[in-house]
């Protein structure tokens, strides 16, 4: 029985895994032609890719994007989460309701928003509204990690450093913030992941001066199919893939778990 | 800690007032940069779309009446009868991945949990790239067999629904197998013994124990699987084609081809009203907070 | 250490959660240089009573006074008090030195003068050479001294004790409470102790209150209160007791004679209040009553049979039927004077031990 149910397994594994690694098998083709199973190895098509300015500019604005969105919900997941377990404010619950919601709201619904938002006050394709959407977007995965982060550590440690003199900037700054240390990067680290694989917002409210890498996919892959593609995508993966590792590390997937 | 409001001053640990410095920067971009367009295109789908532009001096419901016609209610049913085949696959794969994973010791699970759940890391546009080299006429698939000389001509197995539910399956498949993983996590172990010095088989236990205890957590994560399959975007638009088009790139077409954003907007609000309502479903049958995720 | 040691004054504390008080209206004043403990069952207050008086937690009524200084109003920083945690709360990114050195820093004590006063310090809690370990490399105890160590080198005004023991298994409790009481005389810095733990609180306080429901049951020195507890809840809580309840015969001199139903009738010292033909209750005991051999029964003894035996290593608890009562019987477990469950004992008391209690 148990035999059976780890050939089931890994039959089931084969199946979710398998356009991942074709993806990237197929990026090291020689030929124009995808070749099944691979003959030769070849880099040409990574080459290639490295003169397709699209691709840079969209990889450099993929890059931007995902730093300051994850850098701005760090630091404003961050504060958020210290008001909601510190301050219990009225309402508590509807806060992290509201934070947490994108995770709920479809990104199409989102997206569409957002397209008709920035056209009426004037911002359509403009960077901040772009990063705006981001940072709303990740947003949930920072404040859920951080506030994970300042319940496991208690307030007895900041009530110990103020009884001692400390005013609160300090307790925070000297005390909070270090032992939440491993909770920022997880969280800047996620949020960098989740936007960098955002396709869907991006795509409706951009414009097409920002065409994000998922996005620039997107539209090419709609007209045809090359190895460059396979190229890029391999890329992609390589990055999701590593980021994913390093925050299993961190132990910080459990945000999406709950 | 403990509820209820601050003393009489601003005193000591208790942050009082200055809760909102801390609040407000999210707070102000959830009103801004949400809350805000949520509550513009909902406005907007209440005016009538001109030929000069959105009306936003009358109202009307007319944008929400077209949802009714012919035309999108095909697109709808198809788009519900995708979403349910990956619900209902999902749901009857989760047993025997669920079980399986329980047995394994602490590492061996982590392990297997991470495998299970990277297809949702990895970007929806990468992973449909990576099916149409594999479902696609001169795919992987295609190729085996005819080179097997099972088929003469290449099957079709993308372009249409078939290829919706296979590429959407994976990424979605979390939101069912971690609640159930959960649940079975949570199972008392002695349930089994109890069960088995009462007289039942293994199949019996599994039957008459395993699935009536862990049935609400699965049935949540179905709702929100559901939900998530209903709104994906990058995937189906890929997969499915000109021809299979589903809900929401119906609303891609409709907001950034015909611009007609109070039909594209009706079109969101609908989507929206229906996913939270699905949500709170869900959160009714598991009293804790199951998120969804998204793309 | 520091200056002359500051008194602590708490006038009609109130805190209200929600629907729930819980402290309702406390008045305790704690002399300078007094080790004080406040006893009391878990939710009975006493941890929120020792956070109002840290600043944790802002009081809805009444004031507090350190010295001669009204802190009702002061936060939590500016009230110089050293805290100590049931689960000692060390900043673990620190170095036990860093953690000992923080108030110092705070408080801006030049980088010089901190070495020497943390070494002290730490010295003072028998940790020399210490300082460069993290709090994750010391045992529970090593920690708890750390974190006396940290709250004691700010030379507070007062020294705050949430349930310090409460953490240690029972061997090493033993030896941080004789560490405790040592350096209670050592450094007669004004102390509160919050426990509920009754063997803490005695043989470390000089004076002890017993808390139940947000309110202060009474104060006193610890054998004030084992013997006069002023009613039935102190008499309880500190340890079991042998109630009788009887009625007032005549009363003369401020001494009623009350008499117990299957027992003789006893001289107890009247409880303002009580009027002949009331109901009285008084407590004893256990040690307190003697058994000898049935065959050896003095006048006004009570014969009964023992029921239960219980053997505590030094001590042994009887409990007698007599009378139609249960009464609880404590004696040293000498080799002579042992009885065995169905014997028949003689049970007697004096009078004098009996302490009368207001219901």
């Amino acid at each position: 029985m148990r035999r059976l149910l780890t050939l089931f397994n890994l039959l089931m594994v084969a199946y979710v895994v398998a356009p991942i690694v074709l993806v990237v098998w197929m990026s090291f083709t020689p030929t124009m032609l995808f070749e099944v199973p691979i003959r030769s190895f070849s880099l040409r098509w990574y080459e290639e890719l490295f003169s397709y300015d699209a691709f840079i500019d969209s990889a450099w604005l993929s890059l931007r994007l995902g730093l300051i969105s994850a850098l701005a919900a760090t630091a404003l997941g961050f504060l958020a989460a210290y008001g909601l377990v510190r301050g219990r404010p009225p309402g508590a619950g509807a806060l992290l309701g509201l934070f947490t919601a994108p995770l709920i709201v479809p990104a199409v619904v989102y997206g569409i928003a957002m397209l008709q938002f920035t056209n009426l006050v004037g911002l359509y394709g403009a960077f901040p509204a772009l990063v705006a959407a981001h940072v709303v977007i990740v947003l949930p995965f920072a404040v859920r990690t951080l506030l994970a982060s300042l319940e496991g550590q208690g307030p007895e440690l900041e009530w110990a450093a103020m009884s001692l003199g400390a005013r609160r900037r300090h307790a925070v700054l000297l005390v909070t913030l270090p032992l939440c240390l491993r909770g920022m990067v997880s969280a800047f680290l996620f949020c960098f992941l989740i936007s960098f694989s955002e396709v869907t917002v991006t795509l409706f409210m951009a414009g097409p001066a920002h065409q994000t890498l998922p996005v620039r996919i997107f539209n090419y892959v709609s007209d045809r199919i090359d190895p460059t593609m396979a190229a890029v995508s391999a890329l992609v993966v390589l990055v999701s893939v590593a980021l994913v590792l390093v925050l299993n590390r961190l132990g910080a997937l459990a945000a999406v778990r709950k | 800690m403990i509820s209820g409001a601050a003393g009489r001053s601003a005193l000591g640990i208790r942050l009082g007032g200055s809760v909102w410095l801390f609040l407000g920067p999210a707070l102000l971009l959830m009103l801004a940069a949400y809350l805000a367009p949520l509550f513009d295109t909902t406005i907007v789908s209440l005016h009538p779309n001109r030929p000069t532009g959105i009306d936003r001096d009358s109202w009307t419901i007319a944008n929400y009446l077209r949802l009714l016609d012919t035309y999108y209610g095909e697109v709808l049913l198809r788009t519900l009868r995708v979403s349910l085949l990956i619900t209902l696959f999902s749901v009857l794969l989760a047993y025997p991945v669920g079980v399986w994973l329980a047995g394994l010791g602490p590492r061996g699970q982590a392990w297997a949990i991470l495998v299970y759940m990277s297809p949702w890391f990895v970007n929806a546009v990468v992973k449909s790239f990576g099916w149409t080299l594999i479902l696609g006429n001169r795919g992987l698939v295609n190729r085996g067999l005819q080179s097997l000389g099972l088929i003469d001509s290449p099957l079709r197995l993308m372009l249409n629904e078939t290829g919706i539910v296979i590429g959407l399956l994976p990424g979605h498949f979390l939101f069912v197998l971690l609640p159930l993983w959960a649940a079975l996590k949570g199972l008392d172990g002695n349930l089994r013994w109890a069960a088995m010095t009462l007289g039942a088989r293994p199949w019996q236990v599994f039957l008459r124990v395993t699935v009536p205890l862990t049935l609400p957590a699965l049935l949540a994560g179905a709702i929100i699987n559901f939900t998530m399959n209903m709104a994906a975007f990058a995937a189906p638009a890929l997969l499915g084609g000109t021809r299979t088009r589903v809900l929401s790139f119906i609303a891609y077409q409709v907001n950034l081809e015909e611009l007609n954003w109070p039909f594209g907007g009706a079109l969101a609000v609908a989507m929206l009203v229906v996913t939270l309502g699905f949500v709170m479903v869900a959160q009714g049958l598991t009293r804790g907070g199951l998120g969804g995720g998204r793309r | 250490m520091g200056g002359a040691p500051a008194g602590l004054e708490a006038r009609s504390l109130v805190k209200r959660f929600g629907a729930t008080t819980a402290v309702d209206g406390i008045d305790i004043a704690v002399r300078p240089g007094e080790f004080f403990t406040v006893l009391g069952p878990s939710g009975c207050g006493k941890t929120t009573f020792l956070r109002l008086v840290a600043g944790i937690l802002a009081p809805d009524g009444g004031s507090i006074r350190i010295g001669a200084a009204d802190l009702t109003q002061a936060p939590i920083w500016a009230r110089n008090i050293g805290l100590v945690f049931q689960n000692y709360a060390l900043f673990p990114h620190m170095t036990v030195a860093q953690n000992v050195g923080f108030g110092l820093a705070m408080r801006r004590v030049p980088r010089a003068d901190r070495g020497p006063r943390i070494a002290r310090a730490l010295e003072t809690v028998r940790l020399d050479g210490y300082g460069g370990r993290r709090p994750s490399e010391l045992s529970g105890g090593q920690q708890q001294r750390v974190a006396l160590a940290r709250a004691i080198v700010i030379e507070p005004d007062l020294l705050l004790l949430d349930e310090p023991l409460s953490n240690l298994d029972a061997r090493l409790r033993e030896d941080m409470r004789s560490e405790l009481a040592d350096l209670k005389h050592r450094l007669g810095i004004t102390t509160i102790l919050v426990t509920h733990d009754i063997h803490e609180a005695f043989s470390l306080s000089d004076r002890v209150a017993v808390m139940r429901a947000g309110r202060v049951e009474q104060v006193g020195a610890p054998t004030e209160l084992y013997e006069l507890p002023a009613n039935r809840f102190v008499a309880g809580f500190l340890g079991p007791v042998n109630e009788w309840t009887g009625r007032v015969g005549a009363i003369a001199d401020g001494t009623a004679e009350v008499e117990f139903a299957g027992l003789r009738s006893c001289r107890v010292p009247a409880l303002a209040g009580w009027r002949g033909g009331d109901e009285a209750t008084v407590i004893l005991r256990p040690e307190r009553l003697g058994l000898t051999a049935a065959s050896a029964a003095g006048e006004g003894a009570v014969v009964g049979r023992i029921d239960q035996v219980a053997h505590l290593g030094n001590l042994v608890n009887y409990r007698v039927a007599a009378g139609g009562r249960a009464l609880l019987a404590q004696a040293p477990a000498g080799r002579t004077g042992r009885f065995a469950l169905g014997d028949r004992v003689a049970v007697a008391w004096d009078d004098a031990d009996l302490a009368p209690v207001a219901p």
